[in-house]
């Protein structure tokens, strides 16, 4: 019997949390762009939600502060698995020009796993869109 | 050209009355006046006399007061009190030192409410107390932070950082307030509002306390996003802090180095070409109204209506269009420079990118008759969340949230070294009423306002040849430097320190919902749940610029953000049912 990939079931309508940690506000504001008229995700069903509980996939912008640390942790155990998890940004994927300052912790991916990175600063929307398209053939086992 | 003249010559004349006012009032407590430019007064005092000092300035003269910069000087601490004279433009930064270990200072939050935090910034990141302050907990650290280690002093080593343990972790997961029974609390309720939901851009945590709908007492807590962007600021070349500064916030993410190139260029002494000073207000101006769109677009949203969020985000695009055009870049333009600008504007585009403005106009002119002239906009603005101009003195508030509520400030009519706004006709819109209405009004008018100064600039553009646009800067001499810009949100404020080498050691940021942020404590008590929403969004508030916040577990949560903000559209029904 071949082995099913538990995250294949979520390539439909995609419901996405969005976890700011300590973002500039750029990378939270293209995931709300692409939401609006001209990049219009959610025609494809892929829609911002308020609870992790009802989530399909998490998107992690900014670095990861001595004080959201514990919320990532928390936020990522309440959530109903499997979750695809995003790194969204320059920071969240390697902390980029904050990776001196002394309120850093660690990477994102250091604290839960991550499936996808979308690197830029901030990723246009295009980049989001190819970044979701992505992620969505990963779990199909498509690439 | 005349009358230009003739202002300026008044303006002078009366910057010049200021300081020899300050010169008579103070008196024998100045130890040394240092003039670096008419610009830029340094007044040093004993600290014994600070509070009488800061009385004379704040209350008798009525100065606004900017913020306060502590310095390590290693052998002894400094603090700086900037004042700022709104009328010209002047400011008079109060001097005084302390010792280095257990430095004290006496307070002046009981005279400038403004400078709460500010006691408590400094406390926590310098290590020097604000004697009868008796709030100095921390803001900006967790609490797991060690004792006695304060990162921003000198012997703090760039780059270091502190462990944090399981059990440390632990103790962030405390709530902030407590309901005290003994103290007749007990019908009151805590409502937090945040810190995770994304219809919040970003952690900010309010905790309500609340006797039935009322709001009686609210309490802010900061520090989530708080990134030590200063600190890192010491660790880059002069030129590298421009790119640093822009990532403090992503919608103000012009301001900012905006204002830090014009602290370098106060500190050097410098003057940029008539082109750069165009461009840079071009590029500024085009920030403000994707930033004020986006902003009504949210207030939209809270209130319950969708499709003027959906609407002002599809014609914000517009604006970002044109800022990719100039900078090639949606967001982080880096187009700000010391000395200049990094790119030029091509001659050849500027009609076109005039007729993608033009289509702009019509735009706010729908929001202005569709949105502002609706009854139940009205209903649910109009008297919601006041902040009188007393108060909005008393907590030093800058931007839309202070022009709203009746007060003449705005730092492109009065700080005007190397920008175009000196040269271009514009107006400054200041409202009576300070309601959430009054500022939705102020920031609408604003774009107006922006288009007209863009399509000056523009048109001189034309006039003027390319490629002159940077002076360039080889050495920086030791001395201070203030830089400030009217940011979409309020005075944004940097001020620099250079020992001649090659890096700041010191920088100091001051965004303006740092001050406007506290304003809420009055704006939202006394109001009901329903509007809590839309008041505490209504001073555009920005928390990744104000630090540089999750659930309260004691088991009386009884509305969340997204529960509230049904509460505020549940409303927007009922008024809307009532109209018709």
């Amino acid at each position: 019997m071949p082995v099913i990939n538990k995250l294949n079931i979520l390539t439909k309508s995609i419901w996405v949390f969005h976890f700011a940690a300590a973002a500039c506000n750029n990378c939270d504001i293209e995931i709300l762009d692409v939401l609006t008229p001209r990049f219009d995700a959610e025609r494809f069903g892929i829609k911002l939600i308020g609870s992790i509980k009802h989530a399909d996939a998490m998107l992690v912008s900014g670095i990861v502060t001595r004080k959201t640390a514990h919320m990532l942790k928390d936020i990522y155990a309440m959530a109903p698995q499997p979750l695809a998890v995003v790194a969204f940004g320059s920071c969240a994927s390697s902390q980029g020009m904050f990776k001196d300052s002394c309120m850093r912790t660690v990477p994102v991916d250091e604290i839960i796993p991550v499936n996808a990175y979308i690197p830029g600063c901030p990723p246009r929307p295009e980049a989001i869109i190819d970044g979701v398209v992505k992620v969505i053939k990963k779990l199909r086992g498509e690439i | 050209m005349e009358d230009k003249k003739r202002e300026m010559l008044s303006e002078a004349k009366s910057a010049a009355g200021g300081k020899d006012k300050i010169k008579k009032l103070l008196g024998e407590k100045i130890v040394n006046w240092q003039e670096k430019n008419p610009k830029r007064h340094y007044i040093e005092i004993k600290k014994e006399h600070l509070r009488d000092s800061a009385a004379v300035l704040f209350t008798e003269l009525g100065l606004r007061f900017n913020i306060a910069t502590a310095l390590d000087n290693i052998k002894n601490m400094e603090v700086l009190y900037h004042f700022s004279d709104d009328t010209t433009g002047v400011i008079f930064s109060l001097r005084v030192a302390t010792d280095r270990d257990g430095g004290e200072i006496p307070t002046i939050s009981d005279i400038i409410t403004g400078a709460k935090w500010i006691e408590r910034e400094i406390h926590e990141l310098f290590g020097i107390t604000f004697t009868g302050n008796d709030n100095l907990q921390r803001l900006l650290l967790d609490p797991a932070w060690p004792e006695g280690v304060y990162p921003l002093r000198k012997d703090y080593e760039y780059g270091r950082k502190e462990e944090l343990s399981e059990e440390d972790e632990e103790s962030l997961r405390r709530p902030n307030i407590k309901i005290d029974d003994e103290d007749g609390d007990k019908q009151c309720t805590i409502i937090p509002i945040g810190p995770y939901h994304p219809l919040q851009e970003e952690p900010e945590f309010f905790e309500l306390k609340v006797r039935g709908e009322k709001v009686v007492s609210l309490n802010i807590n900061l520090g989530y996003n708080h990134r030590s962007i200063e600190k890192i600021s010491e660790g880059k070349h002069w030129d590298q802090v421009t790119f640093l500064v822009e990532r403090i916030c992503g919608i103000c993410s012009c301001s900012h180095p905006f204002a830090y190139v014009l602290a370098v260029e106060d500190l050097a002494g410098i003057e940029i070409p008539e082109r750069a000073k165009y461009i840079r207000c071009v590029i500024a101006e085009l920030e403000r109204i994707h930033s004020h769109l986006l902003w009504l677009g949210l207030a939209g949203h809270f209130l319950g209506y969708n499709t003027v969020w959906m609407w002002a985000w599809k014609y914000r695009e517009t604006v970002l269009d044109l800022c990719e055009q100039i900078s090639g870049n949606r967001n982080h333009y880096a187009m700000m420079k010391a000395g200049g600008v990094r790119r030029d504007i091509l001659n050849s585009e500027i009609d076109d990118m005039k007729a993608n403005l033009k289509t702009i106009v019509s735009k706010i002119d729908m929001f202005k008759g569709a949105v502002l002239d609706d009854p139940v906009i009205h209903a649910r603005t109009k008297n919601v969340g006041i902040l009188t101009k007393e108060d909005a003195i008393r907590y030093c508030v800058t931007g839309p949230t202070a022009r709203a509520s009746g007060i003449r400030q705005d730092i492109r009519k009065i700080d005007i070294a190397n920008s175009a706004y000196g040269l271009v006709d514009w107006d400054m819109i200041v409202l009576e009423n300070g309601d959430v209405f009054d500022k939705a009004v102020c920031r609408v008018l604003e774009m107006y306002e922006s288009v007209k100064i863009i399509n000056q600039c523009f048109d001189r553009l034309k006039e003027l040849n390319e490629g002159n646009i940077c002076t360039e800067i080889w050495d920086l001499p030791a001395g201070e430097g203030i830089g400030r810009y009217e940011a979409p949100r309020g005075e944004c404020w940097h001020y620099v320190k250079s020992d001649g080498g090659n890096t700041p050691i010191r920088h100091k940021i001051r965004a303006p919902s740092y001050m406007n942020i506290l304003s809420n404590e009055v704006a939202a008590v006394g109001g009901i749940v329903s509007d809590a929403a839309i008041t505490l969004a209504a001073v555009d508030p920005c928390y990744c610029c104000t630090e540089r916040m999750q659930a309260v577990e004691n088991g009386k949560i009884k509305y969340d953000w997204e529960s509230l903000i049904k509460m505020s559209q549940e409303k927007t029904m009922k008024l809307k049912a009532e109209q018709k």
